[in-house]
């Protein structure tokens, strides 16, 4: 998670992670920032994010992201 | 039958509704389904052939995905771990083939009618420049109305069964229902399945309630249209089709009418449309979010043609960005040159691809090819150069989140978005920049006069002001998320009333129809 | 029940509303002549009294093909389209008694066309719309805000459309025509009805008691027009001594199928319309008996009409 909200901080520095709900709906992140975030992952978590996966309701809060990146983890 | 016409919304939609609430609550979606295709024979009579070839298509190879997975599901209860990714890649391949063979199948119509024309004529200059001496047949036949929003719907509804977001529905007239919906039809908003399905097919009867604010959107739409969009045409009309004759300044106001125009004629479609469906207690998405007051490009287009924007960003940007061979390019580059350049270049390419599409989807003509480059050329160059702008805002000390900064960015981009819709309108590319061109080298505040010649008088153009006035103050709200309708609903009645009145006396009264005006025909039922 | 019996008051008080309103929006000179119902019915009535020339009455192809506005400006006489959809011959009848009353003109004439139409045979809306065009005139007035709004700016506010228009519609769509061979010789006769021809004949007696020429004209039309109802009108025409100008023979007025018409050869749009209103022009001017107004400063109306027409047809 620490390193989750590192990555987040880096793209997108004047945004409260841990508060933010809305990260996709009040585009806080646009389309090209969560491609970016998407490759970020990719490398840091070694998982593969399929483009199902990319709907507002797994990118709106970091928690939310976290969820994600454990479940294709497990996967 | 437009959704303009006194037809539509004074003897069609309250029949439906009568009908509709006679019979029981299970009968109801199949008769808004008839009432479609009622409605769908009015406008494209035996075209009507295509969108139930289309509906059928989808219809059987969901079902044939959806048992496939259901196969799958319980071959892998029974089998061992070992055999278990060898079942999943099976059926997987041979979903793929259903999905491409249907999606080609949906295409090529659309392609037969859209694009058919637009490719031949290419290939004859092609062929012209090349020197051989062929010539291909131009085949020009009416589009079955509808065709490029039902075709996107279409794949949407393919694309997300495959991925096993929902089950294809197994009732026929429910999928006939979601794809041939008469207010969505002509011109979207281009709905996805799960969205929709909560709503549509529950039968709700149709309330006083829901009756009236159903036809306060409405009311709105027509006002939106009627008042503004076709009193504009008068002059948008004759000054795009012959534009040599008129003034830098003219041409000038000529492209931000336009996008007016543009927007009243499209939102107020979408308050018909979105008005007509809440009548039967179904919820539409919105297809636009006060796009006026976006701070850039990429903005403008999270808030105009939403359902477009949003598809193509589900259906293209992002499997195309993650597909393998962008992927094999960006990893390449991430390795030489860092994260940010490869991000970068992953969303150009697929930005690329979302534009060259997004353009020929508006239609096939160099102008509208055109149209989705400059935009898509527009948002590349706003995020490469973000970090700079960063930059010399904060070496100028310019605080980015003052209003003044805010109303510079809304007027920038704006202003962006009329050279967009200029060569949007433009009757072809060439003609696009030669207004450009006029309005550049022969612009002079003195030809202001010229503006009170082209079939708008001064009243008319006091009119206008006040009627964007009212649009302007209804837009402002719904930004500070302010609800309308609820806050006109608690006023007491004569007050109710009186707004009413006015806005369909409005209407009546201040509408450009009749003698001598010719209304906008509804542009995006041509797309 | 309770929203029922609201829903009603408010669509009674709306229809009052729109009412009132309506005739607020009319032509005020015809208001006080002829009474409000009649003004609304009868666009003429907003002309000032006994000032048009010619009245062309008949149904679309008359509104569609016709533009007065046109002939005054090559020509300098003033014209009026009488027409409505699918106009029936009573109604015609009617349409002349008022013409006369209120302009007395030289000439009008009447579209053969109408001729075949049998009132048994009317569309089912004509009295629908007939009746809302009459007790609801608002979507024909309705422009004439502009004579309330921003009152002390008076430039182009004291033309209604139908002031500059004068029943012409302008519309410019255009569907080729292909049925060239619609006017190939024919020796067989259609017969007027019967009933048609006894209203032919009050017409014809009621403009010679008022010395006004009446003539027949069969306007370009390749859908509903053949030699077979060439040969029955002329019969007719004969018969009763009104001079009958059948502009489908050999095209005199030299219109080109392929461009001139709306819908693929039943109605002229714009561009046709301009070769017939010019034909026309000609045709009154050979009879030598109209005088050009133009210069005229009673008439200087028309020419200021005139301005806003051409602005709206740029």
């Amino acid at each position: 998670m620490e390193k989750l909200l590192e990555i987040l901080e880096e793209l997108q520095p004047d945004v409260d992670f841990e508060k933010c709900e809305n990260l996709v709906d009040g585009r806080y992140l646009d389309s090209l920032t969560i491609l970016s975030l998407i490759s970020e992952i990719e490398d840091a978590f070694d998982v593969q994010i399929p483009t199902v996966e990319i709907i507002p309701a797994n990118f709106n809060s970091a928690k939310k992201i976290w969820e994600l990146i454990e479940r294709l983890q497990e996967e | 039958m437009s959704y303009f016409d006194i037809l539509y919304f004074l003897v069609f939609v309250p029949i439906v509704v009568i009908v509709y609430n006679i019979f029981p609550k299970k009968i109801r979606p199949l008769i808004l389904c008839i009432a479609s295709l009622v409605f769908y024979l009015f406008y494209s009579k035996f075209l009507i052939v295509f969108l139930l070839l289309s509906i059928l298509s989808i219809y059987l190879s969901g079902r044939w995905m959806s048992s496939l997975d259901k196969k799958k599901e319980m071959a892998l209860e029974q089998a061992k771990k070992e055999e278990k990714k060898e079942i999943k890649e099976k059926v997987q391949k041979k979903k793929r083939w259903i999905l491409l063979g249907t999606i080609l199948f949906n295409v090529a119509f659309l392609f037969f009618f859209k694009y058919l024309g637009f490719f031949t004529r290419v290939t004859n200059q092609l062929l012209q420049v090349a020197h051989v001496d062929v010539c291909f047949k131009i085949i020009k036949c009416a589009a079955p109305i509808g065709i490029s929003f039902y075709t996107l719907q279409a794949i949407s509804y393919l694309v997300d069964v495959y991925h096993e977001k929902f089950v294809a529905e197994k009732k026929f007239f429910k999928v006939m229902l979601y794809l041939s919906f008469f207010p969505t039809i002509v011109e979207g908003p281009i709905t996805r399945f799960q969205e929709v399905s909560s709503t549509i097919y529950e039968g709700v009867r149709v309330s006083y309630h829901n009756f009236c604010f159903g036809y306060q959107r409405i009311l709105l739409g027509l006002f939106k249209k009627i008042v503004i969009a076709d009193r504009l045409n008068i002059f948008v009309k004759s000054t795009f089709d012959n534009f040599s004759i008129y003034s830098g300044m003219t041409l000038a106001c000529s492209a931000i009418f336009y996008t007016i125009l543009l927007y009243m004629e499209f939102s107020g479609t979408m308050d018909v449309v979105i008005g007509t469906a809440e009548i039967f207690g179904i919820q539409l998405p919105e297809n636009f979010r006060q796009p006026f007051f976006s701070k850039n490009i990429s903005e403008f287009w999270s808030r105009w043609h939403i359902t477009l924007g949003t598809w193509f960003k589900d259906y293209v940007f992002y499997p195309v960005s993650l597909s393998k061979p962008v992927k094999k390019i960006t990893t390449f580059i991430k390795q030489k040159k860092g994260i940010r350049l490869s991000s970068l270049v992953m969303g150009a390419i697929a930005l690329f691809a979302v534009w060259s599409l997004n353009g020929l989807w508006h239609g096939a003509g160099y102008h509208f090819l055109f149209f989705g480059y400059y935009h898509f050329t527009l948002i590349l160059l706003g995020n490469i150069f973000e970090p700079t702008i960063a930059k010399i805002c904060e070496k100028l000390k310019i605080d980015r989140k003052k209003k003044g900064y805010h109303a510079f960015q809304i007027v920038k981009t704006s202003i962006l978005v009329f050279i967009g819709e200029l060569f949007f309108r433009a009757n072809t590319l060439h003609e696009g920049f030669g207004m450009m061109k006029k309005i550049l080298t022969d612009f002079s505040w003195k030809d202001f006069g010229e503006l009170f010649t082209i079939g708008l008088d001064i009243k008319d153009y006091f009119l206008l002001g006040i009627s964007l006035l009212v649009i302007l103050g209804i837009s402002i709200l719904r930004e500070k998320k302010v609800s309308i309708r609820e806050k006109i609903a608690s006023k007491p009645i004569y007050l109710r009333w009186s707004i009413y009145y006015l806005l369909i006396l409005a209407i009546i009264i201040f509408g450009a129809y009749g003698t001598g005006y010719v209304p906008v025909a509804p542009i995006y039922a041509d797309f | 029940m309770k929203n029922a019996l609201k829903s009603i008051v408010f669509i009674g008080i709306l229809f009052v509303l729109l009412i009132s309103i309506s005739y607020l929006l009319l032509p005020r000179e015809g208001v006080f002549r002829y009474g409000i119902i009649k003004t609304a019915e009868y666009e003429i009535l907003g002309e000032k009294k006994d000032s048009i020339d010619v009245v062309f009455v008949g149904d679309s192809l008359i509104y569609s093909g016709i533009s007065p506005m046109e002939i005054w400006n090559q020509f300098g006489y003033t014209s009026f389209d009488m027409a409505n959809a699918a106009q029936l011959l009573e109604v015609s009848y009617k349409d002349i008694q008022v013409a006369i009353e209120s302009q007395h003109p030289k000439f009008i004439f009447l579209e053969s066309n109408v001729l075949y139409r049998e009132s048994k045979n009317k569309p089912w809306n004509y009295d629908w719309v007939h009746f809302f065009e009459t007790y609801v005139p608002i979507q024909k007035y309705h422009d004439n805000w502009k004579k309330y709004v921003l009152p002390w700016i008076d430039d182009t506010a004291k033309f209604s459309r139908i002031n500059v228009y004068k029943g012409f519609r302008y519309i410019t769509d255009h569907q080729k025509g292909t049925n060239l061979s619609y006017m190939d010789y024919s020796k067989k006769v259609k017969k007027i009805p019967e009933e048609n021809k006894k209203w032919l004949q009050k017409i014809q007696a009621l403009c010679q008691e008022n010395h006004v020429t009446l003539l027949l004209i069969s306007t370009p039309n390749m859908k509903n027009w053949n030699y077979k109802k060439h040969n029955g009108t002329k019969e007719v025409a004969d018969e009763y001594g009104i001079e009958f100008l059948d502009l489908n023979i050999d095209n005199p007025v030299q219109i080109e199928w392929s461009i001139d018409s709306r819908d693929g050869g039943n109605h002229l749009n714009y561009k046709g319309a301009k070769k017939l209103s010019h034909y026309l022009g000609e045709y009154l001017k050979k009879t030598g008996i109209l005088t050009d107004h133009r210069s005229d400063s009673h008439y200087e109306s028309w020419n200021e009409a005139y301005q806003v027409y051409s602005n709206h047809l740029k």
